[in-house]
């Protein structure tokens, strides 16, 4: 009698066993939303390790003890404990009289191209003036793409947006470091920084990444995932932050500042990839790409994000 | 590789139960635990994994009466069928043959892949003696046509697109018809991403299908994909008739279960899989092969033929 009372009225301390069958459930749900299984499994442990021996107030479920536990730890995980205030950034170094150079970085076809240019839109309406620099030298048609961005960006704006590039199979690093000279002599306020993609595991590519980053010490790197990835997004992190440590010949490695969230209208609720990025890198979702026009980029809304998990 | 994290998990999860001096229901409980968890860990949808489950247990149920070694063929056994029906629909894409001018159309989400294959697919068949050719139909994304003409130069194949023109049907249905009049053996067109929450995308590819009216609709999806493959996937074969999946970017850590889902759901066989950037970086693909290599199970005959 008393173990089928348990569920009803909580009064004993919380054990293993009336949270393991409510966790289990959670995990399975969280999932199914896209998060990453290891993600899933680490946030359940550490509820569970939370709640455990914990005494529950009268007429409480343990369903709901264990899901408000889950809640809040969303909450606290996926609220940036840094926020960037990049127009901030950008006007005191204006002040400086340098250029704020933001690389968007990634693996391949996640949207970095496409969501560099809404960061330009951005700030072409807050009065920035701003440069892109094509230093994705592999990929073809990479610097018509940029072409074509520059010349709509200013026909909706306006105001002149300049590409900086060198053509194909030049030198990455090189043609960034032209461009942020070119940039400066301009008085652009911003220079954007586009790069190929390229996979966690290529050694090559990863060390074209970091050599363009020692070497031009960009403001803010930008790590661009798309919403659709599933336990890749753990990965991808992971190992991109790895590279840019080892590779780093720099007393301090800059590692990936922030994350665009790209393709988050192709997911519906499941929407678990922006948790599994943030759990891995730390790092805070400063932009979320919803669309595929300039005026589809967002800030994140963590109530939105983590209703979505827990439905 | 494509899945091999997955295979030594599932290999090591049997190896284990055979392992075990008695094959009690615990340790086929947790068998079945370390395998669902695997495939979990390499994207295969949520449900998917259920029914596997699910499967499993009723073949081992049936197989009561059996001994511990038996028991531990089973369920091999049923792993492996119901891996290779995820993966083998039981039906062959279509091939395209010379002198027919066979017409290929390329769907799939956005930076999926579609323009890099529809190059790589060109290559392929150019190299067994096809005249080929490529139409850009993708009116949308910046560059589109610029990343289509370099590609086709680089591999020498003749193309044809617009910069100015915005309707995707009438391009590519003139492409088609060009490439047609000059006896072209494989036609193929490239077409813009999209996903299903769109519908005036998906109607364009409709209208841009009844244009060209393709011998074949090929489906790219990214092997990084995660829960999110099967809804998707599902949309673009109720919308144009796909034939064939081809599962890109195996050249990274993906563990491709997201799109064997999509397998599943769009009940087309995997026909080709890309391994890098590069246009000869395209493997063909055969899932029986496949999965057994995966299983690292060696001969697969014996093992279906018990
Ligand atoms: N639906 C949707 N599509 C997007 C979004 N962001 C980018 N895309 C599309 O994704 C595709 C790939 O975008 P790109 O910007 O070229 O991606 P990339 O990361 O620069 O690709 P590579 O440089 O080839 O690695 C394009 O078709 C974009 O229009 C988004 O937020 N939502
Ligand atoms: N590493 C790797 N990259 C690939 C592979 N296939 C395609 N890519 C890369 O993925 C990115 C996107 O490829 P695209 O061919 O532009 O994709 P798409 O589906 O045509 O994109 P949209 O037309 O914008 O929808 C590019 O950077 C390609 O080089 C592959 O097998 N391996
Ligand atoms: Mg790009
Ligand atoms: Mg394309």
């Amino acid at each position: 009698l008393s173990s089928m009372l348990r569920g009803v009225v909580g009064t004993e301390s919380l054990e293993e066993d009336d949270l393991s069958p409510v966790l289990q459930e959670l995990k399975s749900r969280l999932m199914a939303k896209n998060v990453a299984s290891e993600i899933a499994e680490k946030l359940c442990d550490s509820v569970s390790s939370g709640l455990l021996g914990k005494r529950q107030s009268s007429f409480t479920r343990v369903a709901s003890t264990v899901k408000t536990a889950m809640h809040d730890a969303l909450v606290r995980i996926l609220t940036p404990r840094r926020t960037t205030d990049i127009l901030r950034e950008v006007q005191a170094s204006k002040e400086k009289g340098q250029p704020y150079s933001i690389v968007f970085i990634g693996v391949n076809g996640v949207g970095k191209s496409t969501n560099l240019a809404k960061v330009a839109y951005w700030l072409l309406q807050h009065d920035m003036k701003v440069m892109i620099a094509a230093c994705d030298t592999f990929r073809a048609g990479a610097v018509e793409q940029l072409r074509t961005h520059c010349r709509r960006l200013e026909a909706t704006s306006g105001q002149q947006v300049s590409l900086f590039e060198r053509g194909y199979e030049k030198d990455p690093a090189a043609v960034a470091f032209e461009a942020m000279r070119q940039a400066k002599k301009e008085k652009c306020d911003v220079l954007l920084i586009d790069t190929a993609g390229r996979m966690q595991d290529n050694k090559p590519l990863m060390e074209a990444l970091s050599k363009l980053i020692d070497l031009n010490k960009p403001d803010l790197a930008l790590f661009v995932g798309e919403a659709l990835v599933g336990n890749d997004a753990v990965d991808q992190l992971k190992k991109f932050n790895a590279w840019l440590t080892d590779l780093s010949t720099a007393p301090t490695p800059r590692l990936v500042d922030g994350i665009v969230l790209t393709k988050f209208d192709t997911v519906d609720e499941k929407v678990g990839a922006a948790l599994s990025m943030v759990y891995e890198s730390r790092a805070p979702i400063m932009f979320v790409g919803c669309g595929q026009t300039y005026s589809d980029l967002r800030k994140l809304n963590v109530k939105h994000i983590v209703s979505s998990l827990l439905r | 590789m494509v899945l091999q994290e997955l295979g030594g998990k599932i290999s090591a999860a049997l190896r284990k139960m055979s392992d075990a001096t008695l094959v009690d229901k615990s340790v086929v409980d947790a068998c079945l635990k370390d395998i669902c968890a695997a495939l979990l860990h390499a994207d295969v949808n949520v449900k998917l994994v259920g029914e596997l489950r699910k499967n499993i247990r009723s073949a081992i149920d049936q197989d009561d009466v059996a001994a511990g070694n038996n028991k531990r063929r089973t369920i091999e056994r049923s792993v492996f069928k119901e891996l290779t029906s995820m993966l083998d629909p039981g039906k062959k894409p279509f091939v395209p043959e010379k002198g027919t001018s066979s017409v290929v159309m390329f769907v799939g989400l956005q930076g999926a892949g579609k323009t890099t294959t529809v190059a790589k697919y060109a290559l392929h068949y150019k190299r067994k003696g096809f005249k080929v050719a490529m139409v850009c139909a993708d009116t949308y994304r910046a560059g589109a046509y610029d990343q289509l003409k370099q590609n086709a130069t680089k591999i020498k194949v003749p193309y044809y697109g617009n910069y100015t023109e915005t309707d995707p049907a009438k391009i590519a249905a003139e492409g088609v018809d060009t490439f047609k009049a000059q006896k072209i053996d494989l036609i193929i067109v490239d077409t813009s991403g999209r996903h299903k929450q769109e519908s005036a995308l998906l109607e364009e590819m409709q209208q841009v299908n009844e244009a060209v009216t393709p011998d074949l609709s090929i489906f790219v999806m990214d092997s990084s994909i995660g829960q999110t493959a099967h809804d998707q996937a599902k949309a673009f074969q109720e919308c144009v008739d796909v034939g064939a999946v081809i599962l890109t970017k195996l050249d990274g850590h993906a563990r491709g279960g997201g799109a064997l889902s999509a397998v599943a759901a769009t009940e087309s066989p995997v026909a080709f899989i890309g391994t890098g950037e590069h246009v000869d970086e395209f493997e063909n693909f055969e899932a029986e092969a496949f999965v057994s290599r995966l299983l690292g199970m060696g001969d697969v005959k014996g093992l279906m033929g018990k």
